[in-house]
């Protein structure tokens, strides 16, 4: 990739290969930082685990993955519902707009503490009032691309 | 004054409206500036750079003003920039001065914005005089510059560099651009997802997963606790307001303004540094500091003025070098970029008649965030318990919608938002800086530019050294920079033993 001519600091870049020069370099920087995160804080990482003071756990006992988890799959269907509704009325925005409302209605029903009827309606109202306004003013005001 | 001609009605009601809409997102815990700026850039896809850039400013100074509220009313910072007004605020609204607290907070920032717009006013053209002499070679020591003080800033040096490092090699996926003088090849991606990502990551959906979405799966693990219910807003049972709470606070008040100044020009530090710092200033220096913990106004005035001050501040990195000086500026690129506009050193000169507006812009928004906060703060307390239950879903909406518009409709930049929301969420768990690597990811591509033509022009590394004294003087700056970070690291290690 690069060759070293007489002075040690001196360097010529291939220019058919000088997409890979920057890149290459900061892999190895990263390799390096890495390790050297690794020697700084290892050691005393792994006493703590082996002492018991720390537990090698990504989520907290108290974490809500019904919550967590719930949003990624909510967020996913939307993406997929909205992609395709969007195809089936291309440059109208349809998708964004229709698979808006009940995304909104099912993660905003997911979000909520204790459900009841009050809390229902705002949610209904607001899972149809918000995509609509912003569907109104993105795309039909602001000529926003829209799915 | 020419510029003057293009102030219209829809420019007016653009800043107001930001204003309050900025308002609205500092004022709702856990919602920042930043995410303001990068729900609602998509908003901005039909204005001029002008209209684009006076509605986000805007939102830049509502964002960071509205934190004040939750901070005084339930003793949460609406934004990171407002933490230490809670520790005067909150006693004093506990006290039943929930509304002089919040007024003496708002002239503030009020006093604040307009100091930072008068340094961001002189220094910014002053420091872009400077930087258009700059060559490569000073470029890139400039954003190495950058790297380190966030770096140095973050709790571990290593990993804020860690995180740094990590955004620059993101930011160089894709082709080595012919416009930039690359060789038009293709790197660090399978030709599978050449199609995909043959101009890299946008910036848009990089930044709206990190900040909006991220922080959303944070609080969903979370629960997404209503904390605000329940929550008694005590405004007006104590003493009111007036003026008498500023007196003797003149030199708090300029000196907290310079600080926040200050350190918004330093790339990435961020408001929360600046409010702490005027704070222990004013402990440090003030003549009576035995009530300040405990409702004084002087730690209101202190955290308020500072944060605020930073917006000017921030300003001028990014304007004059083209560096952003917060998360927040990082978004301004994003609009900037959206109207092909390039930030940087020729900016000013080049754009006379956008710089005024963008000065303009920001004087009337901290006047109308004045007028709006003075006058209506009992109305905007009340937004601080709007469930999140109701807002969630509408941001993330918003952030899809952004994401996708930015390349005219391409699903990939959807699919981008959740991965890097999800690379923000689970990032942070690791211990990942986000800030360093949003900043790494935003100046990548420029340090390989400056980097790699260095090389080629001259032939040897030791050009970053030897190239001019401003060189020499950039690596001084970066030596003192991890000499401080060394230092505070030690300070803080020896503290706790």
């Amino acid at each position: 990739m690069e060759n070293q001519s007489s002075s040690p600091f001196s360097i010529v870049i291939d220019f058919d290969t000088s997409h890979l020069f920057f890149p290459t370099l900061i892999l190895w920087l990263l390799g390096l930082l890495g390790l050297a995160i690794l020697i700084q804080k290892g050691p005393a990482f792994y006493r703590a685990v082996a002492s018991g003071e720390k537990k090698l756990r990504f989520f907290e006992p108290d974490a809500d993955k019904v919550r967590l988890f719930g949003t990624l799959g909510l967020m996913v269907v939307y993406f997929i519902g909205m992609d395709y509704v969007g195809r089936l009325f291309p440059n109208m925005g349809y998708g964004f707009w229709l698979v808006s409302i009940p995304f909104l209605f099912g993660l905003s029903c997911l979000y909520a503490h204790e459900l009841d009827k009050r809390k229902l309606l705002y949610i209904t109202l607001n899972a149809l009032v918000a995509p609509t306004f912003a569907w109104f003013v993105l795309s039909e005001l602001f000529n926003v691309t829209l799915p | 004054m020419e510029f003057l001609a293009l102030v219209d009605i829809s420019y007016l009601l653009l800043i107001f409206f930001g204003v309050a809409l900025g308002i609205v997102f500092g004022a709702i815990p856990g919602m920042t500036a930043t995410m303001a700026l990068a729900v609602c850039l998509p908003l901005t896809y039909s204005f001029d750079l002008n209209h684009s850039l006076a509605f986000l400013l805007a939102l830049y100074v509502g964002g960071i003003s509205g934190g004040l509220v939750p901070a005084i009313l339930l003793n949460i910072p609406g934004t990171p920039s407002s933490i230490c007004t809670t520790f005067d605020g909150y006693p004093m609204a506990r006290n039943g001065e929930g509304e002089r607290a919040l007024k003496i907070g708002v002239v503030s920032s009020l006093f604040g914005g307009l100091f930072s717009l008068a340094i961001l006013y002189l220094f910014a053209p002053l420091l872009s005089d400077i930087a258009i002499k700059f060559s490569y070679i000073e470029k890139f020591l400039i954003i190495f510059f950058a790297l380190t003080v966030i770096a140095s800033l973050c709790q571990s040096m290593l990993v804020g560099i860690f995180s740094g490092v990590l955004g620059i090699l993101l930011s160089l996926v894709g082709v080595y651009d012919t416009v930039k003088g690359g060789n038009g090849d293709i790197r660090l991606i399978t030709p599978a997802l050449e199609d995909m990502l043959y101009s890299g990551f946008s910036l848009l959906p990089v930044l709206i997963g990190l900040f909006g979405v991220g922080a959303i799966l944070a609080d969903a693990e979370q629960g997404v606790k209503e904390e605000t219910e329940g929550a008694k807003l005590d405004l007006l049972s104590g003493r009111k307001f007036d003026l008498s709470a500023f007196r003797g606070s003149a030199v708090n008040l300029v000196r907290s303004s310079f600080i926040g100044t200050f350190v918004g020009m330093l790339p990435g530090v961020g408001g929360s540094a600046a409010s702490v710092l005027a704070y222990t200033q004013e402990k440090n220096f003030s003549r009576d500091s035995s009530m300040m913990g405990k409702g004084a106004p002087q730690g209101v005035i202190a955290s308020e003025s500072a944060n605020n001050g930073l917006t000017g501040g921030a300003l001028i990195p990014l304007l004059s070098l083209g560096i952003p000086g917060d998360s927040t500026t990082a978004i301004l690129i994003g609009a900037f970029t959206l109207q092909g506009v390039q930030v940087g050193p020729l900016f000013i000169g080049e754009n006379v008649e956008t710089w005024n507006m963008m000065v303009l812009s920001m004087f009337i928004a901290n006047i109308v965030m004045f007028v709006v906060m003075f006058f209506a703060i009992k109305y905007i307390a009340k937004v601080v318990t709007v469930p999140k239950y109701l807002l969630y879903p509408i941001i993330i909406m918003m952030c899809v919608s952004g994401a996708y518009a930015i390349n005219y409709g391409i699903m990939f930049d959807v699919w981008s938002l959740l991965l890097f929301g999800l690379f923000g969420y689970i990032g942070g768990k690791l211990g990942l800086e986000i800030t360093p690597f949003i900043i790494g990811f935003i100046l990548g591509s420029s340090a390989e530019i400056y980097f790699v033509k260095s090389l080629e022009s001259f032939g040897t590394m030791t050009i970053f050294f030897t190239k001019s004294p401003i060189a020499l003087f950039l690596w001084l700056l970066i030596g003192m920079s991890v000499a401080f970070s060394i230092y505070s690291n030690k300070r803080s290690k020896s503290k706790t033993a």
